[in-house]
């Protein structure tokens, strides 16, 4: 057996790929020898992970040589569901599907096509390319769940997200329903050695995570009251008069509007409604308002919220606001977009979807904000300002439950067809059961995928997806940051698997697109986008990640001096007219969690627990990485969080199989008793399904067994009305035990 | 002459496990087995007034190491910068050794009969890399290096923090050394 040391000794090249696993994009050091990778390792160069890689990190090996992977692209032959496959060729495969894509188109409108992604998990602006080329503005992520609800809103009431923190000149940081020690590896090092300078934590959650533990102060707040709890801070800093007057007077507008209104959201009033005590509500926003400069890092929970999300986004938004934590040193920074390479929008060609394309996108007549409507208004304002726009894909899409709603009642418009790369909608999205009715249903279902994931199995054709270590890399931050980080493949892809960019181009060339798609791989796109960096030393994208591997321009502050905010005013609107003339509130108005105790007992004495999901655990990642025994071994089963007092009082032991349901469906998780929670709210693991079972109809994986997103609620009354996020925390639930006959059975 | 150690800074530890499976996957360990578990001590005390530490572990290659002198194959062997190892050539699985570890730090290989543990990496360290364990952190929740040189991180912090060793009781002088504070906080 050689040693590592011997293998990396053998290799003839060293490659700076990097991880893929999440979208931090972990630096990678390859070590490959006739186009196969020998040994990897964390790069001590790379600027943000500094040589650690996380548990997934590791992996990357087994991984590429998984015996479970897709390498071939699969053509359905039996029933949908059915297992049967017969080996395709690409070309076979893309001329299929590029023809009955065009027959749809002719029958019905390009609008009938949709695509569904994940995370950040591929090149994106490659599929939004295709699809603006196509006509369809039915694009989809789990955006409205992540991040993208708070760019925006930020977005239109400062002019960009703020999302670029300068910890290292920071004296606090706020971590919102944000667990960077189990999510975010490398932000977690850089507070743990800023906390040995003073630096201050205070960690909002209603459970007793990673980072709380290490937290100088920790806010257990019921799951879904975010809002009221920002509310009650604004209250707090204003009416304490603890806000920074001059950069209010120097750059804010509506402040006593905002004062006013926020007058009657006192800690005494959030204390029932967050199960916080009103002194604990001061005291955190006293630690905020005067450790300055402070950040408040962005944190998934609120964008998970449902009906309250956008409120509870918008308050927060304006706590940075009225504190003058923004575009100062130290503070959070609106770094705009890069005006140094060429960013995601720009290669998204958006301008080629006409105008009555962009007005049927799904839901655009109700979540206006993340969709055309909100988006075509404030994309106009940063470009006039910053010269650029956001990235349309991801800031500006159709609303997945509507669109699978779509699917199954033809309304607004049928939907024929779906292309799903790099996300597993079963596991990923709300509703799984409204989810997998419509992919059974669909006509037309295309996926691109590692796995035979339960999506993957219900598809008709399945295209081989090229590995982390088999792709070039370029990361910006959903496209938005001014920064670069350049990867490049450790060798060509094994098999036939190829890049997402490869399947849309291949798409694109069948249809008449040639002229759009120069580029023939992903580096000479690449090498386009870095070019007008302006590097002499450079000739191809793979020297330019060898020379420099990244772009940081130098930081300046107080942007805003020279560029202005990019709002209507130009200054930063705590009452929001961007917000007002798209037809919501101007100013955050307390919205309740979707279900709850005080506007609905009789449904709180049914399900009295309140159940909160979706948060990220080690070693997995969203619906990933269930077939790889390395990880698998340390959480071989789900576990759902739940104080001992109640499991006491329910029967349920440590370790027992349970029943979580809500009015929607019932799921089963083992049984963690902890006192990380409150007596009356559980915590679900998400993503759950096993790859271990049946690869077929009707066992799809176990896909619906431990699957919390059985419990959510994607209704439109459940989702936030700007910017269409359903409800993934905060609803009602209840506990019980899986009786042995039922735990035989499975 | 060298002596290795390693420090847990139990401060910075998130028990992400990165350590546990860079081992695994790097050493070609078989799934069961596990040279660095990290334990989850808590959270402790009752909602919301709780605390919780997580404790790396892993082969103290003590300075008194009671699995060598108990091993009659010679197999089980201290080295002068403090490495404890087995042989696989010579172990003849007699597990004595297992018995003998008050830190269950010794593990029998079904297939080979033989019995394995954490070496510090020894390949590496002395080629100057870190144990793989320690160079995966994110956290540098791991610290590794020599002891004796007085330059070193691990040789800084041992003489100037308040460090504790597992079981000092009984006399084996474990070479890792934790850093911990009260109630896990940083």
């Amino acid at each position: 057996m050689s040693s590592k040391e011997d293998l990396k000794r053998e290799a003839s090249a060293v490659r700076k790929s990097c991880c893929f696993f999440c979208h931090q994009n972990c630096g990678v050091l390859a070590y490959v020898k006739d186009g196969k990778v020998l040994a990897i390792e964390g790069d001590p160069e790379h600027p943000v992970s500094r040589g650690g890689l996380c548990t997934r990190g590791n992996i990357a090996l087994q991984h590429l040589n998984h015996p479970a992977r897709i390498n071939v692209p699969l053509k359905r032959v039996g029933a949908r569901g059915s297992g049967q496959w017969e080996r395709v060729s690409w070309d076979q495969a893309l001329d299929e599907i590029a023809a009955r894509l065009v027959s749809l188109k002719e029958e019905y409108g390009a609008e009938t096509v949709a695509t569904a992604g994940g995370t950040q998990r591929a090149n994106d602006w490659a599929r939004r390319r295709f699809m603006n080329l196509f006509g369809s503005p039915n694009g989809f992520h789990n955006a409205h769940l992540c991040w993208i609800p708070t760019f925006m809103i930020e977005t239109a009431i400062y002019g960009w997200c703020p999302f670029e923190i300068d910890l290292a000149n920071s004296r606090l940081i706020v971590l919102w329903g944000h667990n960077p020690g189990a999510s975010g590896m490398p932000e977690m090092r850089g507070i743990f050695d800023l906390k040995q300078n003073g630096l201050k934590v205070i960690v909002i959650d209603p459970r007793y995570t990673e980072s709380a533990s290490k937290a100088d102060l920790w806010l257990p707040l019921r799951p879904g009251s975010d809002v009221a709890l920002a509310l009650a801070w604004l209250n707090v800093i204003i009416w304490e008069g603890l806000y920074d007057q001059t950069f209010i007077e120097n750059c804010c507008i509506g402040f006593e509007e905002l004062a006013e209104h926020v007058r009657q959201y006192t800690p005494e009033w959030a204390a029932p409604l967050t199960w916080l005590d009103p002194e604990l509500i001061r005291k955190g926003a006293r630690m905020y308002a005067a450790n300055k400069p402070g950040n408040i890092q962005w944190g998934v929970s609120i964008d998970q919220s449902g009906r309250s999300a956008g409120a509870g986004i918008h308050a927060r938004a304006l706590l940075r606001a009225v504190t003058g934590n923004l575009d100062a040193p130290g503070s959070d920074l609106l770094c705009g977009p890069s005006p140094d390479f060429i960013t995601d929008e720009e290669m998204e060609a958006n301008e080629w979807l006409p105008e009555e394309q962009k007005a049927k996108q799904i839901g655009s007549d109700r979540y206006k904000l993340t969709t055309w409507p909100g988006y075509g208004r404030i994309a106009a304002i940063t470009k006039e300002v910053w010269g650029k726009a956001p990235t349309a894909e991801w800031m500006c899409e159709a609303h997945p439950p509507s669109v699978f709603r779509a699917i199954l009642t033809e309304k607004p418009y049928p939907v024929k067809a779906l292309i799903v790369l790099a996300t597993n909608p079963i596991n990923s999205y709300g509703r799984t059961d409204l989810v997998l009715e419509a992919l059974r249903k669909v006509d037309f279902l295309v996926t691109m995928e590692y796995w035979m994931t339960p999506t993957a199995m219900l598809s008709d054709y399945i295209f081989p997806a090229a590995s982390p270590l088999e792709r070039p890399t370029i990361t910006t931050t959903y496209g938005c940051s001014d920064t670069l980080i350049a990867s490049e493949r450790a060798i060509q892809p094994m098999f036939e698997r190829r890049t997402d960019y490869e399947l849309w181009r291949g798409l694109g060339l069948r249809m008449g697109q040639e002229e759009m798609w120069p580029w023939e791989n992903l580096e000479e796109a690449n090498y386009y986008r870095i070019y007008p960096l302006g590097y002499d030393d450079v000739g191809s994208y793979d020297e330019f990640v060898e020379k420099h591997r990244f772009h940081f321009p130098e930081r300046e502050y107080y942007k805003y001096g020279r560029v202005g905010f990019a709002t209507p005013s130009r200054r930063i609107e705590l009452v929001s007219s961007t917000l007002r003339e798209l037809g919501y509130p101007a100013m955050p108005t307390y919205a309740a969690p979707v279900e709850n105790e005080i506007d609905d007992p009789d449904l709180a004495r049914k399900f009295p627990l309140v159940l909160t999901s979706g948060s990220g655990f080690m070693p997995f990642h969203h619906s990933e990485h269930f077939q790889i025994k390395e990880l698998r071994f340390l959480k071989h089963e789900p576990y759902v969080d739940i104080n001992p007092e109640t499991a006491k009082d329910l029967g349920i032991s440590m370790g027992d199989w349970v029943w979580i349901e809500t009015r929607r469906g019932r799921i089963k998780q083992k049984a963690n008793l902890t006192q990380a929670v409150h007596p009356k709210v559980v915590v679900t693991q998400r993503g759950w399904w096993y790859p271990e079972r049946e690869a077929a109809e009707p066992e799809l994986g176990g896909c619906t067994e431990s699957n919390t997103n059985v419990l959510t609620d994607v209704s439109d009354e459940a989702c936030d009305p700007l910017g269409g996020s359903w409800a993934n925390r905060g609803l009602l639930c209840r506990v019980y035990r899986v009786e042995q006959s039922e735990a035989d059975g499975r | 002459m060298a002596r290795f150690v390693m420090i847990m800074d139990t401060r910075r530890c998130i028990g992400c496990h990165s350590c546990t499976v860079a081992c695994k996957v790097n050493n070609e360990l078989p799934v069961d087995m596990i040279y660095n578990p990290v334990f989850t001590h808590g959270p402790n005390g009752v909602f919301p007034h709780v605390s919780m530490t997580y404790y790396p572990l892993i082969c103290m290659h003590c300075e008194n190491p009671p699995c060598v002198g108990c091993c009659p194959s010679g197999a089980s062997q201290q080295e002068a910068d403090g490495i404890v190892w087995v042989d696989q050539n010579t172990c003849i699985g007699c597990k004595a050794c297992i018995q003998a570890c008050p830190y269950r730090a010794r593990h029998e290989n079904p297939k080979t009969g033989t019995v394995q543990k954490c070496d510090f990496c020894k390949e590496r360290v002395r080629e100057g890399l870190e144990p793989f364990c320690v160079e995966t952190c994110h956290q540098r929740a791991r610290i590794f290096g020599d002891l004796d040189d007085p330059e070193s991180e691990v040789s800084q912090m041992v003489n100037s923090m308040h460090t504790l060793q597992l079981l000092p009781e009984i006399g084996t002088d474990p070479q890792v050394y934790y850093i911990v504070t009260p109630g896990g906080q940083g």
